[in-house]
């Protein structure tokens, strides 16, 4: 099989991958925000179950959490089969959002601590309520602190995301393994590899200009 | 007018007592300079003033309301409107740096309706040439000097049209050089007499733009009078010391 075969087949499988990256960008970075709200709030109840829930996405295998998803879910013992997901593409967003919100939650915690205390201050004698601080002065400068961490976050879910071919899906390398299975031809790796390479250049290229833009 | 009327302010850090019963009258027009050494408590005074600390005991009264009396403060939702009578400008600025100059001049006037956007960017640009800073509104923060950063600063205080402004060590923050720039501002607010209380280590400052001094030690006021009485005719030992020391630096 010709390399003119292959590309539209890894464009196919290229294009799972940056839709699996997608949707977890865009829901995982705003439930991290949530999650770092809570993590920060006076209430310790909160505060510990938003601890536990952080340990155990940080430290358990992201492959067995889109295993738990796709496989255990059914098992759970009475809401079993109500959270049932047949999707595996949905499947493995919800692991992928679900464990990357840990990540950007840590990352956004961090960024909340660098604020300098005398933000707060000036906000208070200006008059600013609480709320107003938060989001004017507070969480702009939160995000800004946050970028390089978030870049790197954002890389590593671009390779992560090939751990989706555990449960049947078929994305970049799924793609690249079968066409070296079928012609014998190990080249089309390179090819492969020239595509994440590409996706993470691209990558690195817009939190540049996002780094530039917010450079204050 | 009784601007700021403060009757046996206590405050502590833990175990340690660091206000241990200030008495103080400011009335309008008074510029107060603050002095006094190192832990002395200056800075924690002016914080309690402006609720960054609450204290455990005195009364603090603003205009003659009360914000804080016998120990008892008003509750919080009120307190916002009444310490808006009062600007702060700090050591170190902290202008808001992710907006530019005529943002983090107008963002509290807006968000207390004293104005349209566009009133209130025209009183920007006024406020701006008070400070000498006419060309600045739509930089960032970050491109100013230190002491460009602070008469900022002081023209976002005004913006508030504050009937009181507090300072805390305004220029320690500042090469020698700009010191001089901010100073020239602060006195001529004096002489359009606003109230002011400025924490200082700058004694000519204080002697030429205060008519009170305030000595602070350990948490005590050694001193309040007009800056001949406490400066430079002192008898008590610990004041004369701590000029004397400054004289020779
Ligand atoms: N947030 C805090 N927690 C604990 N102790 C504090 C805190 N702020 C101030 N202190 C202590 O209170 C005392 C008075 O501090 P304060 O900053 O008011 O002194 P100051 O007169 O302003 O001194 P300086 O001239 O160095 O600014 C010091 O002993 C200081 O260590
Ligand atoms: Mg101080």
């Amino acid at each position: 099989m010709p390399l003119n075969e292959w590309i539209p087949q890894m464009a196919q499988g290229c294009l799972l991958t940056l839709k699996l990256f997608a949707v977890t960008i865009v829901f995982s970075v705003p439930l991290g925000l949530l999650l770092t709200f809570l993590y920060t709030s006076k209430n310790r109840v909160v505060t510990k179950i938003i601890a536990l829930y952080i340990l155990l996405m940080r430290g358990t295998p992201l492959l067995l959490q889109i295993f738990f998803v796709y496989f255990g879910l059914p098992y759970l013992p009475v809401i079993g089969k109500y959270v049932t997901i047949n999707s595996r593409f949905v499947a493995g967003a919800v692991a992928f959002i679900f464990n990357y919100a840990a990540y950007f939650a840590e990352i956004f915690r961090g960024g909340l601590l660098s604020v300098d205390k005398g933000q707060y201050e000036a906000a208070k004698v200006l008059g600013l309520s609480e709320t107003q601080t938060r989001f004017k002065i507070v969480l702009p400068q939160m995000f800004r602190i946050s970028l390089p961490a978030v870049s790197n976050e954002a890389i590593i879910l671009i390779k992560d995301t090939a751990l989706v071919t555990a449960i049947g899906l078929v994305d970049l390398l799924k793609v690249t393994k079968t066409i070296v299975n079928k012609t014998t031809n190990v080249s089309a790796f390179l090819v492969a590899t020239l595509f994440y390479l590409v996706m993470s250049y691209i990558l690195t290229l817009v939190f540049k200009f996002l780094e530039k833009k917010f450079d204050y | 007018m009784e601007m700021i009327t403060v009757k046996g302010l206590k405050k502590n850090f833990g175990e340690l007592e660091v206000l241990k019963g200030i008495d103080l009258s400011v009335q309008k027009g008074d510029v107060v300079a603050v002095l006094g050494p190192s832990g002395s408590g200056k800075s924690t005074f002016l914080r309690c003033l402006i609720d960054l600390e609450e204290a455990e005991g005195g009364s603090i009264y603003i205009e003659g309301s009360p914000l804080l009396e016998e120990g008892k403060y008003i509750p919080k939702k009120q307190r916002r409107e009444l310490l808006y009578k009062m600007g702060m400008v700090f050591q170190h600025f902290n202008l808001f740096p992710h907006m530019s100059v005529r943002d983090n001049l107008i963002l509290a006037p807006l968000l207390h309706k004293q104005g349209s956007k566009q009133e209130l960017i025209n009183k920007a640009n006024e406020m701006l040439k008070t400070v000498s800073l006419a060309q600045k509104l739509n930089d960032m923060p970050k491109s100013l000097s230190g002491g460009q950063k602070q008469r900022i600063a002081i023209a976002r205080a005004l913006m508030q049209n504050p009937d009181i402004l507090l300072f805390d060590e305004p220029t320690s923050a500042l090469d020698p050089e700009l010191t001089g720039e901010v100073l020239r501002v602060i006195k001529r607010l004096a002489q359009e007499k606003m109230t002011m209380v400025i924490v200082t280590h700058e004694i000519n400052f204080a002697r030429e733009a205060a008519n009170k001094v305030l000595f602070m030690d350990e948490g005590y006021v050694l001193a309040f009078g007009t800056p001949e009485e406490v400066i430079d005719n002192n008898k008590s030992e610990r004041i004369k010391n701590f000029f004397a020391k400054l004289d020779t630096k």
